[in-house]
């Protein structure tokens, strides 16, 4: 059987059809062609898959689809403006190296984005635990961590 | 000699990849794909009695399965021909393909995989490396003696291949030491553990396939599935999209050969997409177990007067690149240090767990691990400071190596006291934390590469290279040696790459080669440009080629910055007749003359071509009641070459550390006695998170090398992972009191030395 | 193929659970448990995330609290009475899983899924928690102790729902403390844990629970240590007594994340640090939430 799930993708609204055994990663990537969504482990550990649900960080590898129903989901392909310009927070990574091979970076992003939502000062400690459950084999984190406390005092400084 | 400060250099494919429209092997469909899935052994050691396939045919949805016996019959392997696609005869290790299923859908072929019947007699498995050597093992390989293989090679029985250096009499050297250190050193494996799982799709148009695949060697990858499947390398194209990540792991043909015989089976295009288990078992590129012996003769002043070293360096179950990189062993078990008398021995050794090969600086972390705790070793022997042991014996310009090759020029020593001033060597701390240095070295790779440099007829430029960029941004910075070169600016060119049909040929993102090798052949293809664009431009302005400069965009009369030309304005003139476009390959620079002539097992990586010096020095706090150890911060002094791109080569020392962390404390493959792998997923294999991760400070110390690459460079990427584990090994030793010899040195070992300390054992 | 709903009201959750319905609210547990082959997808699926009044802390008339069974990790952790006189609460809530987990998963799918392993259990042991049960036919309130009864087995029946955790009001001069050990600093499971409370009066251990995470096939408490501290000054002799008695009461396994023989040594470091970071605070000093991070390389 399957489950008409309605929600909003990146500020529109969308429509799938669902069987309830599908994971929201699988219907992003798979029905909806939101691809910068990564599938790295399937099991709640590496973040690669991570998106925003109602702004809250989700692996939505381990989420049901039908569970989003009515509800906002943002992943990296939101992030940047409708005109394509990019956030703070992106050109940040950009700037500090905090992109190589870029895989665990749409994860990364979304996990500093819900930071920064909530905390728009972090000290490096208070950034370094909100991105632990993103993992990333290239970078050693430190541009990335540069990365997110940059992003946040420009965005403070307006 | 230089600090460099860090500009900001912003990648080319940065946008794409923080915007999410990167697509990466796995993100990509065409109409009427197929899904595969794979069947592994499951089971170390067995004979193939039968493979019944009848029941995963009959599942609804399954379109095609191939077992060796839907491929031609040829054996491969890079020293030593020792497999088959498929397993047919026997499974060797658990992660072993035995078949591939393709179906409609991903769900619809994992099933069918997994109804896929074998009949298996069990066979023992060899999982011990001292034991797979010992007199009437059971052998990995009973048919090994017909394999063919490299003749330069010595193997016999489960010892794949043995490699020697020699140089002097060391036994006699230390018979006759004033002070002599023993010491044994064993190491467990680890994973590149790339966050992206591979992907491969494959498909065919008429008799040429394209594979898209995650591979950091899509010219080698290609060569395998010509090789493999019988046919000529031009009808074959790899393209690599993006690639999240390789450190080895996705070095070599992997699975391009197994996905294409599916394709062609099932004549619809099939993409494999491995999950996270898979990525842990099946590679067969797994960082090397080993058993280190070392002994060290030395005078009571310090000076280091022989090293002999005997290193069993697990194979796995077939051979890839471990006989090349048991030669490197050797020569790291010798260390950047003046010794005169030298006797190391490696033994490749056959066993019937996941293969080995290259994973980020392959062997050297766990030799130099061992090598830098025996150095501390012997400094506490002496009562010397460790750093001031380092110090009188390591390699300075006119010294002789292991092979007696000429020492050049080189930053090393400065990279020792550079990293021993940045952590603060020999402050007070608290009693629980402890300063821990290692030192190190890594050659470079001269070889052969290609690419093509394109003026557009709007003055933009287009670099077609055959390298391939794994993330490290080696790929992004060739821009800036051909802007250099041609007086543009590095974002004035786009980069076409990781296309066997376009490129030239390349070793791929292996050996930190790229910026080295596909570096020079942009620098040799820009030069040629770079020569049209100053005739061209001398017919314009009535001058002297020679007498003309590219700078600033334009050609000019050197001096007379007034007489002067647009490059726009040339390439669009170009358009009209002779393009501009120019290929480059240039010759690899020469490695140093070596007297080997008493080694066993040359391949070549004995010379140590044009080699990067590093120290690093870390400060940890342990936990004594647990055995907990937290890396507090790192300082890492590099010598290598020039640095061209600094924040890409920063940012690869930062994660090669990161790394070396993982591998030094959390990262252990746990095999069960039969060997197979106990924690082959993130949970319990566990890489260093951001919360973990310390403060890491970097300098590059530059110093001219005539064998380096163009502009004096030299590779980056791989030495960052290399001194770390043996670091924090030296501060765990000091801050607990208690030496760590097995790695990685996991809270539990370290507890259980501590207490062995504490019960007086 | 399998049903799915998703109500907004309780009363309709708890008639489709009596019709075999299972419930999901974070899903990670369902999600990973079917994948890794644990137990099939269930035929039947009532999303409970939506319910009304599930989610959010309340402050009980007896001074008590609370919780709601879909309040997350993340909510319990910024609730200020929870830092304030739950604090061994919030050193577990702080440490599950990782930050996502923690704005997803909810503290009534800690308690359901009785994992030995799970980190708020053993402070709300500790806490005297009342774990209230709904289902059609009414209202149950259960002791957690006792409530988990083997790896994954709990008293909840299949048609009840659990809807809250109630706390009743901590006893002055009490406090507590959850201590987990971490090879990381974050992204771990409990290869073990130990959860405190106690009570001061006059320098006298006047009330004291222990409990003990992934060192028997539930989490749950000793009595054994409890009897050691209660009456005694709280001294290091009785600590380390108490910590012996944790590592005696163990049934630690054998497996990839640690030998028996490190558990039991561990379970005696982990409770001497609950311990030790309870009594702390019940004398009003400040260890700072999560303590595991704050008492790395204590005694």
């Amino acid at each position: 059987m399957r489950y008409e799930t309605s929600f909003r993708l990146n500020g529109t609204p969308v429509s799938v059809s669902v069987e309830p055994s599908r994971t929201l990663l699988h219907v992003l990537r798979e029905d909806l062609g939101m691809t910068g969504t990564k599938e790295g482990c399937t099991d709640s550990e590496c973040g690669a898959c991570m998106v925003l649900l109602d702004g809250e960080p989700l692996n939505a590898c381990s989420y049901l689809a039908v569970q989003a129903d009515g509800r906002e989901v943002t992943t990296v392909e939101g992030l940047s403006a409708p005109d394509g310009s990019l956030s703070a927070l992106q050109r940040a990574f950009l700037a500090h190296g905090g992109v190589q091979c870029g895989f665990c970076t749409p994860g990364m992003l979304i996990s500093a984005t819900a930071l920064l939502a909530r905390d728009p000062d972090p000290a490096e400690e208070t950034v370094r635990a909100a991105l632990s459950g993103n993992l990333c084999r290239c970078t050693g984190y430190q541009g990335i961590v540069q990365a997110v406390r940059s992003a946040a005092a420009e965005i403070r400084e307006g | 000699m230089a600090v460099v400060e860090l500009p900001s250099f912003v990648r080319q494919d940065g946008r794409e990849k923080v915007t999410g429209t990167a697509r990466y092997s796995a993100d990509l469909s065409t109409p009427g794909l197929l899904h595969a899935a794979v069947r592994l052994g499951g089971v170390a050691h067995a004979r193939i009695r039968g493979i019944e396939t009848a029941r995963a045919r009959a599942l609804p949805g399954v379109v095609a399965i191939v077992t060796q016996a839907d491929v031609p019959d040829l054996r491969y392997g890079t020293w030593v021909r020792d497999r088959t696609l498929f397993a047919s005869d026997a499974i060797r290790w658990e992660g072993e393909i035995v078949a591939m299923v393709a179906a409609t859908t991903e769900a619809i072929a994992r099933e069918a995989a997994a109804l896929i019947e074998l009949d298996l007699e069990p066979l023992p498995p060899v999982v011990d490396l001292e034991a797979a050597i010992a007199p009437g093992a059971p052998l990995v390989h009973p048919g090994w003696a017909a394999y063919d293989g490299d003749a330069r090679i010595p193997r016999e029985g489960n010892v794949g291949s043995r490699h020697t250096i020699v140089k002097g009499d060391a036994e006699a050297a230390l018979a006759g030491a004033p002070v002599v250190v023993r010491e044994r050193y064993v190491a467990d494996g680890s994973h590149a553990l790339p966050i992206e799982p591979r992907a491969i799709t494959a498909e065919w148009q008429g008799d040429r396939v394209t594979i898209q695949t995650s591979s950091q060697v899509p010219y080698l990858a290609r060569t395998h599935v010509a090789s493999t499947l019988g046919m000529p390398e031009g009808k074959v194209r790899v393209i690599v999209p993006h690639l999240g990540g390789g450190f080895g792991g996705k070095c070599e043909g992997h699975f391009e050969p197994h996905v294409a015989a599916l394709a062609r089976i099932a004549r619809r295009p099939v993409r494999l997409a491995f999950d996270r288990r898979e990525e842990f078992l099946a590679p067969d590129h797994h960082r090397e177990r080993m058993v280190i012996d070392l002994a060290t003769g030395v005078d009571h002043d310090g000076t280091i007067l022989a090293r002999s070293a005997r290193i069993l360096i697990d194979n796995g179950a077939y051979g890839a690149d471990e006989p090349y990189l048991a030669q490197l062993a050797a020569v790291f078990a010798v260390g950047p240090y003046r010794i005169p008398a030298v006797a190391t021995e490696s033994l490749v050794v056959y066993t019937t767990t996941q293969p080995t090969g290259s994973v980020r600086g392959p062997v050297a972390p766990q030799v130099t691990w061992a090598v830098e705790q025996h150095m501390d070793v012997v400094a506490e022997r002496l009562g010397i400071d460790p750093l001031e042991l380092r110090r009188r014996n390591i390699l300075v310009e006119g010294d002789e190596g292991p092979v007696r090759q000429r020492i050049g020029a080189n930053g090393a020593k400065t990279a020792l006291e550079r990293a021993a001033e940045m952590i603060g060597w020999g402050r007070p701390l608290p009693a629980d934390e402890a300063i821990g240095i290692a030192t190190g070295w890594w050659p470079s790779f001269p070889g052969p590469s290609g690419a093509v440099v394109k003026l557009n007829a709007d003055g933009s430029g287009t670099i077609v290279t055959g390298a391939q960029e794994c993330g490290t941004g080696s790929v992004m910075a060739l821009p800036i040696l051909a802007a250099e070169v041609l007086g543009m600016r590095p974002e004035e060119f786009t980069l076409l790459y990781q296309d066997t049909d376009a490129g030239g040929w390349d070793a791929g993102a292996s050996g930190s080669q790229t910026t080295f090798n596909n570096g020079r052949a942009v620098v040799s293809a820009a030069t040629e440009l770079r020569e049209r664009l100053l005739a061209l431009a001398a017919e314009r302005l009535e001058a002297n080629p020679a007498d003309l400069e590219l700078t600033d965009g334009v050609a000019r009369v050197k001096g007379s910055p007034e007489a002067a030309i647009p490059i726009a304005e040339l390439a669009a003139e170009a358009q009209g007749g002779r393009l501009l476009i120019a290929d480059g390959s240039g010759d690899p620079p020469a490695v140093p003359e070596v007297d080997a002539g008493g080694c066993v097992g040359r391949l070549g990586g004995e010379s140590f071509a044009a080699p990067c010096y590093f120290t690093q020095a870390v400060r940890v706090r342990v936990d004594r009641a647990t055995g907990v150890v937290r890396v507090l911060e790192v300082a890492a002094a590099h010598e290598s070459g020039t640095i061209v791109n600094p924040i890409g080569a920063e940012g690869q020392v930062l994660g090669g550390i990161v790394m070396g962390i993982g591998q030094a404390l959390t990262e252990g493959t746990q095999l069960t006695p039969d060997g197979r792998q106990r924690n082959a997923d993130m949970l319990d294999y566990k890489l260093v998170t951001a919360a973990d991760a310390p403060p890491m400070r970097v300098e590059f110390v530059q110093v001219p090398d005539p064998n380096a690459g163009p502009r004096g460079l030299k590779g980056v990427a791989e030495p960052p992972a290399v001194p770390t584990p043996g670091a924090i090994a030296n501060a765990i030793a000091r801050a607990a009191g208690t030496r760590i010899r097995l790695l990685p040195m996991t809270a539990e070992r370290v507890w259980a030395d501590l207490a062995d300390v504490e019960a007086g054992r | 193929m399998s049903r799915y709903l998703a109500p907004a009201g309780l009363e309709e959750a708890l008639v489709a659970l009596a019709g075999g319905a299972r419930p999901v609210a974070g899903g990670t547990d369902l999600v990973v448990g079917v994948r890794q082959g644990r137990f099939p997808i269930p035929d039947d699926l009532v999303a409970i995330h939506r319910l009304a009044g599930f989610r959010g802390i309340a402050e009980g008339a007896d001074g008590g609290l609370v919780i709601g069974a879909g309040t997350s990790h993340a909510e319990i952790v910024a609730h200020p009475r929870v830092t304030r006189d739950w604090t061994g609460l919030a050193d577990a809530s702080a440490i599950v899983g990782s930050p996502a987990t923690r704005a997803t998963g909810t503290l009534g799918g800690n308690v359901a899924n009785a994992s030995p392993a799970a980190d708020t259990v053993a402070p709300l042991l500790c806490a005297d928690a009342v774990i209230v049960c709904r289902s059609t036919a009414g209202e149950r309130r259960l002791p957690l102790d006792g409530f988990a009864t083997a790896p994954r087995r709990t008293l909840l029946r299949p048609d009840e729902l659990i809807v809250a955790v109630e706390l009743p009001a901590p006893a002055p001069g009490s406090a507590s403390c959850y201590v987990r050990l971490e090879h990381r600093r974050q992204m771990e499971i409990a290869i073990v844990g130990a959860g405190a409370l106690l009570r001061l009066e006059g320098g006298r251990v006047t009330a004291a629970r222990v409990a003990m995470t992934a060192l028997a096939p539930t989490v749950r408490r000793v009595p054994e240590a409890e009897r050691i501290l209660l009456g005694s000054d709280g001294g290091a002799a009785a600590v380390t007594a108490a910590a012996e008695a944790v590592a005696a009461a163990a049934t630690p396994i054998d497996d990839t994340r640690a030998s028996a023989a490190y558990r039991r040594a561990m379970a005696a470091v982990v409770t001497r640090r609950a311990i030790g970071g309870a009594l702390a605070r019940a004398r009003g000093e400040t260890v700072t939430i999560p303590a595991s991070d704050t008492l790395f390389g204590a005694a």
